[in-house]
């Protein structure tokens, strides 16, 4: 299975300019902010399908589909909970449901899933090295922007070596799902210490490594991948901005937030 | 502090002196004694240096001294004066030495980062400031001189143990430095990508790069220009190639395995060097006179070759389910369009020493986890005492099935030794006592009983892998599968290691251990299963695999080079000890 999420695809968005990608993830975040309304995150929502759609990403989504059943079905009910509004229409023990809960707690979940896809798409049609490239275009530091791309890149490697751990220790007899929460995460002991020790060890020597490789040899280096802001590109940075202030538009005239009925 | 990008040649003075240690000393911080102890040493340009030496003898911190990485980056107490390629090393930081000296490390891949290959070559590139077209345009060289050309695209993480490492030397190369060092380029590799790096290393070496290679396997040795030894810091051998590895006993006292052809020749008494398999059979056919006869096709070869056959009690055991049986298994793994296991069946029965070999990727380890449960078969099945494997619990698997990891680390995190192997006999609730006397036996079968109150983070690498069999030991399996149990490992701790696992043998577990060393298949195994694609090739005894070199060779597995040179001079022998009884024997 592959251990990073791009999909090498030939499609418009993969070929956009990295820097507009990540001005688009945060028009997206933009959009999301403003509105609680599940009816009026629904455009948003179906806009996202369609790229999905359009740039072939069905794979990360289908290995990702509990992450975003889980995500928006726990945090309905998590909300039903703390969101006590609106003319309740049941009582289901500690669950509070009126049209307003549940409209609240939904348009969270909502929320965060679309969160979650936009940043799925993002690492679907962009290699991490497009990241560090867009990021320097936008004026972040190469270091900084190098840091934040080599995370992406490493986190895979530490869940593929954890998974290895859990089979170690399961073959000693280690059961990791014994016990109350506090026991379990207890259990997971085994597992955190040698993945932990690995990564310090992993860490040491990838700098070593990347010093070798002439990493601070200069403040400015070059990058092999070379974009030039297209027709396309500008196009696209304005239809997302006009989606972020069509949002932005949304909160303003009161139709994103939920009623108390 | 910004630098725009200037060719090595105008950076370094033009020394005909690659490298120039003088005195060099270095004590790592919080390290008892020095890693390196007073190492002058002088290379001219365009030789290549191999470093032999044990675990800890310095080997690696010299590697890291020719780039700076000592004393900048590791902490410690540096004396001596340094220069390499022209360039001091004292006050020179890493980064600004690399356009110099590329390094190819032994944890290699630490130093793959990218998303795919063409960005991995090119990431050196852009941190020396080279203009994107220049660093369009080596990219292609540098992955065709490492046979990787139309791997632009592909992710690093998908490339075999060969690839990955042929990547990184591809990196070093696409830098055009002066200096290459390749720190243990081959560890992790099956024979063939073995093969290929030194075959890739010879090219080099023959345009006129200057190369440090540190290796364990000496046999890959003798095509290098000059070999020193180092012995806890201090080189106390050096010179050519035929004055080096033609002594096997200051090898073997510095924790170094001599070339296998080399150790026949000293036993012999035959005073000469042999560079290939045709010196040696010229040098011994010499010295005995010509009794070369073609291999005998009829001949059973040798019988038994293992120090550690089992004994008569299991041998003539009843017939029982066996203890492992594997039919019709197979396996593919997810977005793979190639099958992990295809029709793949194996019997194990009591007492056996099995050895499963071929290329990476060839299926080995996945064979190994179906049969510990780690992996459900897709197809067919695997019992275990006659029990499906997924009907049974953890407990009752390890109580069958051992299975240790090829790196140990990826199992210990207790505070201490003791602790560290008991863990699994607690984990399956076993009294107290019994715990502590399993514990106590493992121990001393491992000869760690001394270190019980240690912390094994603080064990060397040999001593933690025998950590690791320990803990997987005490749940008293009858079968032990290693998975490349002698990785990482010097001669000494190697030769421990498998002495180890052949008195384990001897004493009635059955193993199954997946290697690429063929010499250890010749020495320890009796049994032998080669696997090629996800399929099995062949199963049976090890002398009848080493006797079909067509059958090797399609599974890129290589004969050791002593089997291949008795079967030159007519001879059915496997290890060096037979070869030599044996043609004392025609004396």
């Amino acid at each position: 299975m592959p251990i990073y999420l791009y999909l090498d695809r030939k499609t418009f968005i993969h070929r956009l300019h990295p820097a507009v990608k990540i001005v688009g993830i945060f028009a997206v975040f933009w959009s999301v902010y403003w509105v609680d309304q599940p009816l009026a995150l629904l455009p948003l929502g179906l806009i996202l399908l369609g790229v999905v759609h359009f740039t072939d990403a069905w794979p990360n989504f289908y290995r990702l589909r509990w992450l975003f059943i889980i995500v928006i079905f726990a945090t309905t009910l998590t909300w039903m909970l703390f969101y006590r509004q609106g003319r309740p229409l049941a009582y289901l023990g500690p669950l509070y449901l009126s049209r307003a809960s549940l409209e609240f707690g939904f348009g969270r979940g909502l929320k965060l899933a679309e969160l979650l896809a936009t940043s799925v798409l993002f690492l679907s049609t962009t290699k991490v090295e497009e990241f560090a490239t867009g990021l320097a275009k936008l004026g972040v530091p190469y270091r900084i922007s190098f840091a934040i791309t080599l995370s992406f890149r490493l986190v895979p490697l530490f869940i593929d070596a954890a998974l290895v751990v859990v089979q170690a220790q399961a073959l000693r007899g280690h059961e990791f799902n014994r016990g109350g929460p506090v026991a379990r995460v207890r259990r997971y002991l085994p597992v955190t210490i040698p993945v932990f020790m690995g990564a310090l060890r992993k860490a040491n020597n990838m700098a070593m490594a990347l010093e070798a490789r002439g990493f601070g040899y200069s403040a400015n280096p070059t990058s092999y991948l070379q974009y030039r802001l297209r027709a396309a590109d500008v196009g696209t940075l304005v239809l997302v901005l006009l989606i972020a202030l069509a949002y932005f538009g949304i909160y303003l005239s009161g139709y994103g937030t939920i009623g108390l009925a | 502090m910004s630098r725009t990008w200037q060719a090595p040649d105008a950076l370094a003075a033009q020394s005909p002196l690659a490298i120039s240690l003088e005195a060099v000393s270095f004590t790592y911080r919080d390290a008892a004694s020095p890693a390196l102890r007073n190492v002058s040493l002088r290379l001219e340009r365009g030789q290549t240096l191999a470093v032999l030496g044990h675990s800890g003898a310095g080997k690696s911190t010299l590697a890291k001294t020719l780039n700076a990485i000592v004393p900048t980056f590791e902490e410690g107490c540096f004396t001596g004066v340094g220069q390499v390629c022209g360039r001091m090393l004292a006050g020179t930081r890493v980064a600004e030495i690399a356009p110099l000296v590329a390094m190819v490390f032994q944890d290699f891949e630490a130093q793959l980062f990218s998303t795919n290959v063409a960005h991995e070559v090119a990431f050196g590139l852009e941190q020396l400031g080279l203009p994107p077209r220049e660093i369009a345009a080596r990219i292609e060289p540098a992955l065709a001189a490492v046979g990787l050309r139309g791997f632009q695209t592909r992710d690093p993480t998908s490339l075999s143990g060969g690839e990955k490492q042929r990547l990184a030397i591809a990196c070093a190369l696409a830098l055009r430095p002066q200096l290459i060092v390749l720190d243990e380029p081959t560890t992790d590799l099956d024979p063939q990508g073995r093969a290929e790096v030194f075959c890739l290393i010879s090219q080099l070496r023959d345009q006129g790069l200057t190369l440090v290679v540190i290796e364990h396997e000496t046999e890959e040795l003798r095509h290098c220009d000059r070999v020193i030894v180092l012995d806890h810091g201090e080189i106390v051998a050096d010179g050519p190639p035929a004055r080096i590895l033609t002594q096997v006993q200051m090898l073997e006292k510095c924790g170094v395995r001599p070339p296998g052809i080399n150790q026949v020749l000293a036993e012999l008494g035959i005073e000469g060097y042999a560079r290939d398999l045709d010196q040696a059979q010229a040098l011994i056919e010499a010295s005995m006179g010509s009794q070369v006869r073609p291999p005998d096709p009829a001949s059973p070869g040798p019988s038994s070759h293992s120090r550690f056959a089992p004994n008569e009690n299991q041998q003539n055991r009843p017939v029982i389910a066996p203890l492992v049986r594997v039919e019709g298994l197979g396996h593919i793994y997810p977005e793979s369009a190639m099958p992990a296991l295809d029709e793949v069946d194996l019997t194990v029965e009591d007492g056996e020493f099995v050895a499963i070999v071929g290329q990476n990727g060839s299926g080995k380890t996945s064979l190994a986890k179906h049969i510990v449960g780690l992996l459900r078969p897709q197809r067919g099945r695997v019992l275990l005492a006659g029990n499906p494997v997924e009907a049974l619990t953890a407990a009752q698997i390890a109580a069958r099935v051992g299975y240790v990891f090829q790196n140990p680390d990826h199992q210990i995190f207790a505070a201490t030794v003791e602790d560290e192997v008991a863990f699994g006999p607690r984990n399956f609730g076993l009294d107290p006592k019994e715990v502590d006397a399993r514990c106590e036996k493992v121990l001393q079968a491992v000869g760690l009983d001394h270190l019980r109150k240690c912390d094994p983070f603080l064990l060397g690498r040999g001593e933690r892998q025998r950590l690791a069999v320990a803990s997987v030991l005490v749940l008293a399996p009858k079968v032990l599968i290693l998975d490349e149990p002698t990785t990482g490992l010097d001669y000494p701790h190697l030769l421990r290691m498998m002495n180890l696992i052949g008195e384990l043998n001897a004493a009635g577990t059955a193993i199954i251990i997946i290697t690429h060393t063929p010499w250890l298949v010749a020495n320890y195994a009796r049994r032998a299963v080669l696997m090629s694609q996800g399929r099995k090739l062949f199963d049976g005894g090890v002398a009848e695999l080493l006797a079909q070199p067509e059958l090797l060779e399609a599974a890129a597995f290589r004969l050791p080079e002593v089997a291949a040179l008795g079967r030159r001079l007519g001879i059915n022998a496997l290890t060096i000890a037979e070869l030599v009884r044996a043609l004392r024997g025609a004396r």
